[in-house]
Order: structure tokens, then C-alpha cells, then sequence
């Protein structure tokens, strides 16, 4: 026995048809199930901060209700704090495991200060009257996600930010050891998905709180990330998961294989994706500092693979004077330099270059 | 000294309170009493309030005819309205919670309509009754018939509304399926008009323009009960529908079973809205229209209060509507449907208007 939060074992996730169970009946090939992922063996700590990592259609959602007990699994079992889940009362339940969802709260006049105070529901009596010690782990939770000063705002009043972070407070106000999260980062602008991401990894370290959160966000997951669930379509229709630390699923090329499609690779380096590059010119850079970064970049964009320091070839060699930038082009050995005054009107003679070649 | 003021000062954000402006349910209590006493007083007799008040509180000194018109036709009628005001208000404030739609109401979903057919089952049925007002002279076994059947007709199309509602999540798709539900029964009551003996359909046409009037005794003793047990069940699922604003899945994962509180929601809601309209017929607007007024005049989401003074304002609104009606000093009564369509629709559109709120209410 150890002292994990989640805990599944040999777990299959997917959908009952229940229309084709009808037709399953005459033809007893068909699947009266479609498995979306199999064989999951995960296993969740306190104090960790999970990202559920797949491209779209790998199941992250699906696995994410299934964990939460919104849909039942096709088969295997979830644990919860060592309790299997299917035989927990839905009250208890939601004194171990709270959830943010992607849907789109509406409510009527509901002020934010009210929605949070709904995350005690499950420790209320049936008036839902709030005790002061309810009202204080309110309070609290607000204070903890940074959102005071718009406690008395309504609902529809809020920023797509400021509701994320009264949903996460929601959660919470559950006072729940795990929380889990489903895209909490969709729509927001990069200031707040880094601030949600932080709260939560504060959660996490500050307060035990085993956090589980499903994201398209590679880079913040492989920042912020205790650990990376990855949905990996192996080539069936159902996914298998890898589990492992951020580092070393980017050595073992999972992160790779789980997102190659063609016109992209993977920069084992930046651990990011950026268009490939297939049969375009290669083209030297000479040069040091911020600037020749945002040139090879400039290049990159073009389809122009750098080559930093080749200058035996076609280059390109940055001068500085005085804090001006020059660029000069040298379309080969011993051709005349070309002298640019801006990163613009060297970006249209490489294209121009460019053009001419492929047309020989 | 600089430790003191600051310490006097109010801090920059005070927390929200959870209850709204308490002296709101008074005022709308004094409006009430003062709406019945109106209610009773006037009329194509004219009677002083407080001759009123004296015959309500058992005086013989009133003249033998204002007690008459009083004891056996205005009371049962103001009663009548405040049942049916609170009801339709209660169930109309459940169903735009339950289906999360600004526009849901008894009226819009098909719920009067399924109400009409059950009484135009037990109308048209009964070959025998044929004369005006039958229905009422079946006694209390008929009245019975007549809710029962209603709140069956009700509940029947309030299930098909839901069974749709779980698979399409679209409000505005689910809202068009409960008006061509609603028309599909009307369609069946037409065809089915078409076919009676023409004594039986008048029955029925006088019961679809709607009165107050004519509930009387042991009729209004079974719609009392009716009401107020479905008006428990609403109270008791304050909590419930209070999270069920949030939407079902974060309903589930809070840890209630929203499938028992769907079916208690919808067994009140037919109970409320199916009742009085068999007894009262199909009352349009005061479901649409009280909720949203409740919302915006105590600005808050807790159904704790919301539904309390639902039930307030949607007796006091029906009063005024049969204020309205029975046009003082006229002769005439004008049918109540029609008042509250008149009056209804103007105080939506205001609210809606001047508050901004049915946008911010849903979505």
C-alpha cells in the first residue's frame, strides 16, 4: 500500500455504442465499445503537478472524466486514495477529487464570491447554509488565487483569466486532495496562462494538493511539469500512455513520436516544434549577441537552414557599428558583398535569392 | 496614529454577502396584503377596503350582499390568483434553471400544452358532460381527475423535453423542440376538436381562455395542496438547483445525483404548472416574466431567496392582473390570459431593458 492519491490499474477508457450493441447482436464481430485508450497503469502523488500531455483525439478528456467518475471505465479500475472509486458514495467522492472544466459557467447574477462558496456544497447541510468555518475556507481560497478584489463581480462581468482563476478557487473552496483540470489554459493569453500555471504549482508544493491538468501547451508543460502523462496514438485506434518526467521523455523521443506529423519536427533543444525544413538551401550566419539570434530566426522563417559561423558558402556577416546593425549578403566565395540597412530588406533579397534558385 | 486609521479604515474590498436586501421580502409581504384587500375590493361592486377587512374578519354589520360577493366569489378568486401567481412563478423560475434558458417557462416549453391535453382528454372523453362548466360539477373526485390528468399532461411532455435535453446541449435547439413539442400536442388537441360534438369543444375553448374564477371549496382545498406540496419539493431543492447553475458535470462532481434532483425538479414543476392550469387554464407570461423580475430586483443567483420571492412577486403580479380584468366599475371581466400577456410582456421587456441582465442571466 503507498500513499497515492490516483491509482489505476489496467484501465481501459472509451465509449459504450450502446446503438451498435442493437446490431452487434446480428453480427458479432462489430465492437460494442470503442476504446480509446488501454492499459493505463498511472499513479498520482500528493504534491505533484501532472500534465496530461496527446495531440487531439488521444483521449485526454475522455481519460480526464473517467478519473474524475463522470463516465464509468470500460474496464480495470481507479483508486482513489486507495478506495476504489466505483464503489464511492458521489458525496464522498467530492471530498477527495474536484474538477475544472473547459464548459462555460452561466449563471444568473451569480457573483463571484457566491460560485466559489458553491465548491462547499458536499460539507453543507441541505439548505446549503455556510458555517463561519465554511465561509472562512471561502475566503481563503479567494485570497489564495488573487481574486478579491473582484469577489463581488458577477460572473459574466470577468476576463477569460479572472474566471479561470474564481473556477480554480471554486475547486479549492472543495478543499479536495486532488484537483484536476481539463485545458485550464485554453484561451488565455501567455501573462495568464504562466500565472494559472504558477498558482497551481504553488498549490501543489504549498499545500500537497495532487494537481492533474490536461494542456496543448508543450513548453509550460515541459516547464512546469512534476511529470507528463502522454497519450501516445499507437498506431491502432487506442492510445497508450507514457509516464515519466519532462526530461526524459524529450531524450527518449516520446514527445516526438506522440506529435510527429509531416511539415513539422521537434527541437530536441528548445523542446519545441517548428516547421521542417526539407531540400532548402543551407546559408551561413557570422555573427554574435541578440542579433544574430532574431536573423537566424528571420532566416529559419524563410525556409533557410543556418549554419552559424559557415562562411565558406553563401552568408550573411553582421556588423555593428556604433549600436547600428549592417547585414552583408555574400551569395558564394569571392561574390561581391550585398549591404542591407534593416533585417526587412535582407529578408526580401534572401527570398528573391531564394526564388531565382528554384527557378534554375 | 498611522496604525489606528488604518485600522478604522473599511478595508478596500469587504467581503460580498451571501444574503440579499432582506427588507425587499417585507416590502413585497405588505404589497401582497395590501394587493388581496384591493383584489376583493374591487370589481363591477365597488366595496370599501374597510368593509372588506371587517367582512374578513367575520363582522355581520357589512351589508348581506357585499358578504355574499365577498365570502363566495371575490376571496375564492383572490386565493385562487395568489395560488396560481406563486405557482407559475415557482415553476417557471425551476425550469429556466434546469434547462439553464433565459425563455424556458410552463407556457414556452410545452408544459401548459401537455396540461391542456390531459384536460382536453378528460373533457372531450367524458361524453357525458355536457354542459358549461361539467368539469366543476364532477365534484371533488372530478377535480382530482382534472389535475391528475393535467399534471400527467404536463410531466409527460416535460419528460420528452428532457430526454431531449440529454442528448442535445444546445439551449437554444432543445428551446425550438419544447415549442414544437407544445405545437404537436396542440395539433393533436385540434384534431381531436374536430371530431367532438360541438357542446364539448366550448367547454373546452372557455377553459383555454383562462379564469380565476370558478374554483371554489373543495376544489380549492385540492389545488392548495396540490400547490403547496410541489412548492415543498422546490423549496427543499434549493441547494440542488443552486449547483445545478454551474451545468451537470460540475453538478456531478460536487456530488449530487442529478438525476433525482431532474426528476423531483419536473415532478414539482408538473404539480405546480400542471394544476393550475387545469383548474385555471393555460396563464401565460407570469413563469417568464417573475423569474427574471426576482433576479434583477434582489440581484442574486441563490435560489434560497430567489424562490421565496418568486413566489411573492408572482402572487402579487397576479393580482394585478386580475385588478386589471375584472375592470373596476365595468361590467365585463376581461379573460385573464390576455392581462397577462398585457401586463407581462411590458415588465419584461423593461427589466430586460434597463437591467442589461437576461444576457448576463444565461450565458
Amino acid at each position: 500500500m503507498n500513499d497515492s492519491m490516483i491509482q489505476t490499474r489496467n484501465l481501459a477508457i472509451g465509449y459504450r455504442l450502446r446503438r451498435r450493441e442493437f446490431i452487434a447482436r446480428r453480427k458479432p464481430s462489430h465492437p460494442a465499445s470503442k476504446v480509446v485508450a488501454g492499459g493505463l497503469d498511472l499513479d498520482l502523488a500528493p504534491g505533484e503537478l501532472v500534465c496530461l500531455l496527446g495531440p487531439n483525439g488521444s483521449g485526454k478528456s475522455t481519460l480526464m472524466r473517467t478519473l474524475a467518475g463522470v463516465q464509468q471505465p470500460l474496464s480495470g479500475s481507479v483508486l482513489l486514495k486507495g478506495c476504489e472509486m466505483a464503489g464511492l458514495h458521489p458525496k464522498e467522492t467530492a471530498k477527495l477529487l474536484s474538477l475544472v472544466l473547459t464548459d462555460r459557467v452561466m449563471t444568473g447574477n451569480m457573483s463571484v464570491y457566491a460560485l466559489v462558496a458553491l465548491g462547499r456544497y458536499p460539507y453543507t447541510g441541505w439548505m446549503g447554509k455556510l458555517s463561519d468555518a465554511d465561509e472562512e475556507v471561502v475566503r481563503r481560497a479567494i485570497e489564495t488565487t488573487g481574486t478579491r478584489a473582484f469577489a463581488h463581480r458577477h460572473i459574466g462581468e470577468l476576463s477569460d483569466g479572472e474566471r479561470q482563476k474564481v473556477m480554480i478557487a471554486r475547486a479549492i473552496a472543495q478543499d479536495t486532495p486532488v484537483i484536476l483540470l481539463d485545458e485550464p489554459t485554453a484561451h488565455l493569453d501567455l501573462p495568464n496562462r504562466l500565472e494559472i500555471i504558477k498558482l497551481l504549482k504553488t498549490l501543489a508544493k504549498e499545500q500537497g494538493k495532487a494537481v492533474v491538468l490536461s494542456t496543448h501547451e508543450l513548453d509550460l508543460a515541459l516547464q512546469a511539469a512534476d511529470r507528463i502523462w502522454l497519450m501516445n496514438p499507437s498506431g491502432g485506434s487506442s492510445s497508450a500512455m507514457v509516464a515519466a518526467i519532462p526530461e526524459s521523455l524529450v531524450l527518449d523521443g516520446h514527445l516526438e513520436h506522440a506529435f510527429k506529423r509531416n511539415g513539422f519536427e521537434f527541437d530536441p533543444f528548445s523542446g519545441s516544434f517548428r516547421f521542417s525544413r526539407e531540400g532548402v538551401r543551407q546559408i551561413g550566419l557570422v555573427g554574435e549577441g541578440i542579433t544574430a539570434y532574431w536573423t537566424q530566426r528571420a532566416l529559419e522563417r524563410a525556409g533557410c537552414m543556418v549554419i552559424p559561423g559557415a562562411s565558406d558558402i553563401r552568408h550573411i556577416e553582421i556588423e555593428t557599428l556604433n549600436g547600428e546593425h549592417k547585414w552583408k549578403y555574400v551569395s558564394g566565395e569571392g561574390c561581391r558583398p550585398v549591404e542591407k540597412e534593416s533585417l526587412d530588406e535582407l529578408l526580401s533579397l534572401v527570398n528573391e535569392s531564394q526564388n531565382e534558385g528554384k527557378e534554375r | 496614529m498611522s496604525n489606528t486609521v488604518s485600522e478604522l479604515r473599511a478595508p478596500a474590498h469587504p467581503w460580498p454577502s451571501l444574503v440579499p436586501k432582506s427588507g425587499m421580502i417585507l416590502f413585497m409581504l405588505f404589497l401582497l396584503v395590501l394587493l388581496f384587500m384591493l383584489d376583493i375590493a374591487l370589481g363591477s361592486v365597488s366595496i370599501p377596503l374597510k368593509s372588506v377587512v371587517a367582512i374578513l374578519f367575520g363582522s355581520d354589520q357589512e351589508p348581506v350582499a357585499w358578504e355574499k360577493i365577498v365570502t363566495t366569489i371575490r376571496l375564492p378568486k383572490a386565493i385562487t390568483a395568489v395560488i396560481a401567481g406563486a405557482a407559475l412563478s415557482v415553476s417557471g423560475l425551476q425550469m429556466q434553471t434546469l434547462f439553464r434558458n433565459p425563455l424556458a417557462g410552463p407556457s414556452v416549453l410545452g408544459i401548459s400544452a401537455g396540461a391542456s391535453l390531459g384536460v382536453a382528454v378528460v373533457m372531450l372523453a367524458s361524453g357525458g358532460a355536457a354542459n358549461a362548466f361539467a368539469i366543476r360539477q364532477l365534484g371533488l373526485g372530478g377535480s382530482w381527475l382534472v389535475v391528475l390528468a393535467a399534471s400527467l399532461g404536463a410531466m409527460a411532455i416535460l419528460l420528452v423535453v428532457l430526454a431531449v435535453a440529454v442528448r442535445i446541449k444546445d439551449n437554444v435547439v432543445l428551446l425550438v423542440v419544447g415549442i414544437m413539442v407544445g405545437n404537436i400536442t396542440i395539433s393533436v388537441i385540434s384534431v381531436w376538436q374536430y371530431f367532438s360534438a360541438p357542446e364539448q369543444i366550448q367547454d373546452y375553448l372557455i377553459w383555454t381562455f383562462g379564469s380565476l374564477g370558478g374554483v371554489f371549496g373543495s376544489q380549492l382545498a385540492v389545488l392548495s395542496v396540490v400547490v403547496g406540496v410541489g412548492l415543498l419539493i422546490s423549496f427543499a431543492a434549493s441547494k440542488p438547483l443552486n449547483v445545478m447553475l454551474l451545468g451537470e458535470s460540475y453538478a456531478r462532481s460536487l456530488g449530487m445525483g442529478t438525476f433525482s434532483i431532474r426528476l423531483f425538479v419536473i415532478l414539482a414543476t408538473s404539480l405546480l404548472a400542471g394544476s393550475v392550469t387545469g383548474f385555471c387554464g393555460p396563464i401565460g407570461f407570469i413563469g417568464i416574466a417573475v423569474p427574471h423580475m426576482a433576479r434583477s430586483i434582489l440581484n442574486t443567483s441563490d435560489h434560497r431567496f430567489l424562490l421565496p420571492s418568486a413566489t411573492l412577486m408572482g402572487a402579487i403580479l397576479m393580482l394585478v392582473c386580475d385588478v386589471i380584468a375584472q375592470m373596476p366599475g365595468a361590467q365585463t371581466t376581461l379573460p385573464i390570459n390576455a392581462v397577462t400577456a398585457l401586463v407581462g410582456s411590458p415588465v419584461v421587456i423593461w427589466v430586460i431593458v434597463r437591467q442589461r441582465n437576461l444576457k448576463s442571466s444565461f450565458a
